[in-house]
């Protein structure tokens, strides 16, 4: 490995370990109170938004889901803001309005939605905006496997492959939509395969892999980039912790997440490949105490903020209140 | 079937269980009684439901009639129409009323028109379960929306309050041969029977509540306060305090939506003078202001001292709690509108 290039696999590790850290204080804010609704973490899927990362730009769009904490930060939205917004603070990206199923940050063209497979949709607008202004810019919609069956979906894919729009429907396919298997309800083995039905470009990857995810990821945007039309990027992964915090997970049993944690743990997977090319075992564990040591500094700085004013609950409905 | 002939009865101690369960027997016990009676939706089958309202009913009835549907809202929404003009009588599950948006076309051109359009010649027996109401999770999943279902002609829209409704009420939509928008509230689904403050017995047999009788459940004097869902949990806490004031609050138990009875409120509201209507609802265009014109049209607005509303004030529910608080109806903020009520004129 080149000096270069160990330089490049030491960030990868970084930002799985800032990710992952940054939904271990979501869980710990959730735990002290801080949030008071519905949480759902990432936690088993951070390559597949690390992967993202070093091929979005600032002008491309990125439409998550209700599991958008991860795809925020891959596009550069703020740590401080997001979490302070997850926490319902003031201060957060969105005034305490949003909290962490809704965040939109204006500038990165990120925002997320709370409703499955409203995403894509959304997508499609940015796509179509670029497309009219000649940008090479891409507009990327994130789905799971569940939202993969959503009649958004179909809709969607419809315009953008009639069109070639540089739209870019990443599914992060962690084989459940809360209980219900991929494999038991889908009419397809893949959600990638459904894509020659849109004349579009279907991809499949390991999405516990970084490294394959990137070069997935950047294979797709070059191509939409360059004008190809639409992708459809499907990245199998695992979800280690309940649909959302206090899910009770009747449809799995303890084993079957044990297994899951100790097969496809993102981390885990890559520590070892990076072992094995030689980087040593105290520098990597000195990239994960110094992530997990920031992310515990963030959240005891932010838990100290204070709500926002209830005296502005009604602010913010139409433009000339802003 | 009244509450109070049900004093006698012998009956199971259901006491222990959540709400959820006692949703899942009473699906059950109709599933049982018609075999055309059949489920669809998210994660009702081996999930036996996010709330746990299905849960058993599976292993019972088998996926052919519990059957776990793809998020597919649009789909098996319309399938529910399919089904029930096949002679078949769906129960279609949409986890949360938020979601009822991707399906509302099946739901308000399809499921709602064609028994009319049909000159009354179709049928349309088809229930749509799902929760609403704040739990905490923002502006997308914390909506009740009563009050747009109910603008749409069509539909029967029902609102429990309590585990003795929950199940009659749900009978009924389930034995109704109209298409009925069944909202429970999350706040209530996992909550045991014993911690509701109207906690009557549960018989151990089959029973409807008719739709469209609204209950008096507290006698006053000074104020009448009508609501549903889980606000009427709320308002039985406020009218303890309040009666401690001195100030005595007739709480009334809308139970339906459509079909409404404005009949009950009009004749407490009349003697009482005062109307106060709480709605975790969003305030305008809603039922707020359809219940209180309702009452006034009937017994004129000579009769009433002071009419008022409490409801979400048309905003979106926002995520920060201390925001929330201010914007969702709860129990201070009624006791503060009332006492404020009894006050004036
Ligand atoms: C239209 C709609 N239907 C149902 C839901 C409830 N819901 C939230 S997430 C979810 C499962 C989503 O599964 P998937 O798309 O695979 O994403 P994952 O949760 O696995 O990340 C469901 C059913 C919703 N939010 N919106």
């Amino acid at each position: 490995m080149t000096e270069q290039d160990q330089t490049l696999r030491l960030e990868r590790y970084r930002r799985l370990w800032r990710f992952r850290s940054f939904d271990d204080a979501c869980l710990e804010a959730l735990r002290r109170n801080v949030i008071h609704g519905e949480l759902h973490v990432g936690i088993g899927q951070e390559a597949i938004a690390v992967g993202m990362a070093e091929s979005l730009r600032r002008d491309d769009a990125v439409v998550s889901t209700h599991r958008n904490h991860f795809h925020a930060l891959a596009k550069g939205v703020d740590r401080r803001a997001l979490l302070a917004e997850i926490c319902e603070k003031a201060e957060g990206l969105c005034r305490g309005r949003g909290g962490h199923m809704h965040p939109f940050d204006v500038e990165n063209n990120f925002s997320a939605t709370g409703i499955v497979g409203a995403s894509l949709p959304v997508a499609l607008g940015y796509a179509y905006a670029f497309h009219l202004r000649q940008s090479d810019a891409i507009a990327v919609g994130i789905a799971g496997d569940g939202s993969s069956h959503t009649g958004a979906f179909h809709e969607t894919m419809v315009i953008a492959g009639a069109q070639k729009l540089p739209l870019l429907v990443l599914v992060e396919n962690n084989s459940l939509a809360i209980s219900i298997r991929f494999d038991q309800i889908s009419p397809t083995r893949t959600v990638a395969e459904r894509a020659s039905a849109y004349g579009v470009r279907g991809m499949h990857v390991d999405g516990t892999d970084v490294d394959a995810m990137t070069d997935a990821f950047a294979e797709a945007s070059r191509h939409i980039r360059a004008g190809g039309g639409p992708v459809i990027l499907e990245a199998t992964c695992a979800r280690f912790r309940g649909h959302f915090e206090g899910d009770p997970e009747g449809y799995r049993s303890r084993e079957e997440r044990q297994h899951l944690r100790a097969q496809f743990d993102p981390l885990r997977l890559y520590r070892d490949r990076l072992e094995a090319f030689g980087l040593t075992s105290s520098e990597l564990d000195a990239v994960e105490a110094a992530e997990k040591a920031a992310a515990r500094d963030l959240l005891a700085e932010i838990m100290a903020l204070p709500q926002p004013d209830p005296e502005g609950a009604l602010l913010y409905r139409f433009s000339e209140e802003v | 079937m009244n509450a109070s002939t049900l004093a006698t009865e012998a009956v199971t101690d259901r006491s222990g269980w959540q709400l959820s369960a006692l949703i899942a027997e009473t699906i059950a016990w109709e599933m049982r009684r018609d075999p055309s009676v059949l489920c669809i939706g998210e994660d009702i089958g081996r999930a036996g439901g996010v709330f746990g309202a299905t849960r058993g009913l599976l292993d019972e009835f088998g996926a052919g009639r519990i059957m776990d549907a793809p998020i597919a809202e649009m789909a098996f929404a319309g399938m529910g129409v399919g089904l029930a003009q096949a002679g078949m009588r769906p129960l279609v599950e949409l986890m949360f009323v938020d979601f009822l948006g991707v399906c509302l076309e099946q739901i308000f051109n399809a499921a709602a028109k064609i028994p009319y359009m049909s000159g009354g010649r179709q049928k349309m027996p088809i229930v749509f379960k799902t929760a609403g109401g704040c739990i905490g999770s923002a502006a997308q999943h914390s909506q009740c929306l009563w009050g747009l279902f109910a603008h749409l002609p069509g539909l029967k829209v029902v609102a429990p309050s309590n585990p003795f409704d929950y199940r009659g009420l749900l009978t009924s939509a389930i034995r109704s041969d109209d298409p009925v928008i069944y909202i429970e509230h999350k706040g209530q689904l996992l909550k045991k029977l014993s911690d509701f403050r109207n906690n009557t017995p549960i018989p151990d047999r089959a029973y409807t509540v008719p739709f469209g009788r609204a209950v008096v459940l507290t006698k006053g004097r000074d104020v009448t306060l009508a609501t549903l869902s889980s606000m009427v949990e709320h308002a039985l806490e406020a009218a303890l305090v309040l009666e401690q004031e001195g100030i005595s609050v007739e709480v009334v138990d809308l139970r339906t939506v459509v079909p409404l009875d404005h009949d009950t409120v009009a004749r407490s509201a009349a003697r009482t003078g005062r109307l106060l209507v709480v709605d975790e609802d969003y305030l305008s265009f809603g039922l707020s202001a359809e219940l209180c014109m309702r009452v006034i049209e009937q017994i004129g607005p000579g009769a009433l001292r002071q009419v008022e509303r409490l409801a979400v004030p048309d905003v979106p529910v926002p995520a920060a709690l201390a925001l929330e608080r201010k914007v969702v109806p709860g129990v201070d903020m009624i006791i503060d509108r009332v006492r404020t009520m009894a006050k004036g004129a």
